[in-house]
């Protein structure tokens, strides 16, 4: 039995903090979306979802603050030398390894909580689509204050379409998350991790 | 004035930065206090409008003479010819915020009502807003010509309804243009009110003319009359074109609104959108923004494709758990 403290206590509640908002972002969303009336009325949607987008703004930055001062952003770090050999290690787990109980490919030390593909796409999500999703927002907000065409195209519109498309990504990742969380050692090892902090396993890595 | 606000607590923010548990609470419960509060933000922000005595028309001295009478609510006569109540009656309240509240009765009402009663020939004063504005420029009235251009093609003007005019739909002694702090729902409300006070006939669930219009209360409660009712073309942000089309004529489309360029609807809630963030300041007004219109953002296309890769995905991930779960009770029974 071995026992990592890997989720200090500044993370876990950024987690579920960031877990809630997405979540209420999701379902205000896809009801003003789709006008979905018996889901979420829109006199009430609207105002939550602003509220929800400007609240995950500053949790975004304090992501990115606890990264920088919290210690945390050395799991970001990607070694490029050993990148694709360990993404094929991965993929080839996930896509066979799995049913025949070969060996985790990748080993969870206090170093390194993050696989090759958990890094990578953590990176593309926390720096790539969310600074996307909350500027686009942002501008959703602030949209008379645009100019009123970009590129001969209406500007709210195309602000639409890149928040639209950044938040079906992000509801992709999303699917896909919770579902490798469950691949841990025993299905609840990895919830369990970050609700305690702890990363128990019953062999060592 | 939120912004102060939040200023004041960004030095609290500075120093539960060094403790890393707490910053992100604090952080978020700052802004939710923020967003909790909009009425309150807004309050300090907005100017009491409240006027000193001394700039109001209605207390200089001849005014005072006029609204010896004219204050009583029941101050009325009824026409000899129409068989019509006139009512005489002047909103003291409504007209110390008006747009004219600065002005004196005889300002306006210069000729024939030294004496009294009044002869009656003193109501054919030919009041002219049009001429009037133009006069008074430079003490900030504002041009109307642009205006009378506007109304004079529309069918109002053009299908000779009788005694048609300004006053027709504007009460000189209440009119204060769309603002301040009346919420949308409310414009929405006085405005269409103009418009439903002479077309009673539209006061029913399913207004005339507008059965193709699905759920008429709802858009009724959102929109303004004149928001269809008017050209798309030309028009400005500060106020609505006063060229009012002929049933015909009028915006049916509904995409005009429900698309990407809600053309329609830009005019009125744009220029709220704006006017209210000087007001009531960023947070408040980001946060409960109205300019947000359902379908502005669809895209059958972009709908689909995601729809179905949200779908695979989820088929994909249940295949996946499936097939593990298969892999491991294979092995429980081998072993």
């Amino acid at each position: 039995m071995t026992a990592l403290y890997l989720y200090p206590i500044w993370l876990r509640l950024w987690h579920w903090v960031n877990a809630l908002l997405f979540l209420t972002l999701i379902v205000t969303g896809v009801s003003m979306h789709y006008s979905l009336h018996w889901l979420v009325s829109f006199d009430t949607a609207v105002p939550v979802h602003n509220t929800c987008g400007v609240l995950l703004t500053f949790s975004w930055l304090a992501f990115v603050a606890g990264n920088i001062w919290g210690g945390n952003g050395k799991h970001y770090l990607i070694n490029i030398r050993t990148l694709p050999q360990a993404l094929i290690a991965q993929t080839r787990y996930y896509l066979h390894g799995i049913f025949v109980a070969a060996p985790h490919p990748f080993h969870v030390s206090a170093e390194h909580k993050l696989n090759a593909l958990q890094s990578l796409s953590y990176i593309g999500v926390m720096f790539g689509l969310m600074p996307i999703l909350i500027l686009s927002g942002w501008s959703f907000l602030f949209s008379t204050a645009l100019p009123e065409t970009l590129f001969g195209v209406g500007t709210v519109w195309i602000i639409a379409m890149v928040h639209l498309a950044t938040s079906w990504m992000l509801a992709l990742f999303l699917i896909v998350h919770v579902y490798i969380i469950t691949t841990g050692e025993t299905p609840t090892t990895n919830l369990k991790a970050m609700i305690t902090g702890w990363h128990k396993e019953r062999s060592s890595g | 004035m939120s912004l102060p606000l939040l200023s004041d607590t960004s030095p609290r923010l500075a120093r539960v930065l060094t403790n890393g548990t707490t910053v992100f609470v604090v952080g978020l419960l700052c802004v939710l206090v923020l967003a909790m509060l909009p009425s309150a933000v807004s309050a300090v922000a907005s100017d009491g409008s409240v006027k000193a005595a001394s700039q109001q028309g209605l207390f200089k001295d001849d005014s005072q003479d006029c609204m010896r009478c004219h204050w009583m609510e029941t101050m009325a006569y009824r026409d000899r010819e129409t068989r019509k109540i006139v009512n005489l009656s002047i909103d003291t309240e409504a007209y110390s915020h008006s747009v004219h509240f600065e002005l004196a009765c005889s300002d306006c009402h210069a000729r024939g009502y030294a004496h009294y009663p009044h002869r009656s020939s003193s109501a054919d004063e030919d009041l002219q807003c049009v001429s009037c504005h133009e006069q008074h420029q430079d003490e900030g009235a504002p041009n109307l010509i642009g205006l009378e251009h506007e109304y004079e093609k529309s069918v109002h003007v053009t299908e000779d309804v009788e005694d048609f005019s300004c006053f027709s739909c504007h009460n000189a002694h209440t009119f204060k243009p769309a603002g301040g702090r009346e919420p949308i729902a409310e414009v929405v409300e006085r405005t269409n009110g103009v418009c439903l006070s002479c077309h009673e006939d539209l006061l029913t669930p399913v207004p005339k003319g507008h059965e193709w219009l699905p759920r008429p209360q709802a858009h009724w409660n959102a929109v303004r009359c004149l928001d269809c009712h008017t050209p798309v073309e030309g028009r400005v942000p500060e106020r609505p074109s006063h060229n009012v089309l002929a049933a015909a004529e009028s915006n049916q489309l509904c995409v005009e609104c429900h698309t990407k360029g809600s053309e329609l609807l830009s005019q009125l809630y744009n220029y709220r959108a704006e006017q209210e963030r000087e007001q009531k300041g960023f947070f408040s007004r980001a946060l409960y923004n109205e300019s947000y219109i359902v379908g502005m953002s669809r895209n059958s296309l972009l709908d689909w494709i995601s729809l179905i890769v949200i779908f695979l995905t989820l088929l994909g991930v249940a295949a996946h758990g499936y097939a593990r779960y298969r892999a491991y009770r294979k092995r429980e029974v081998s072993q």
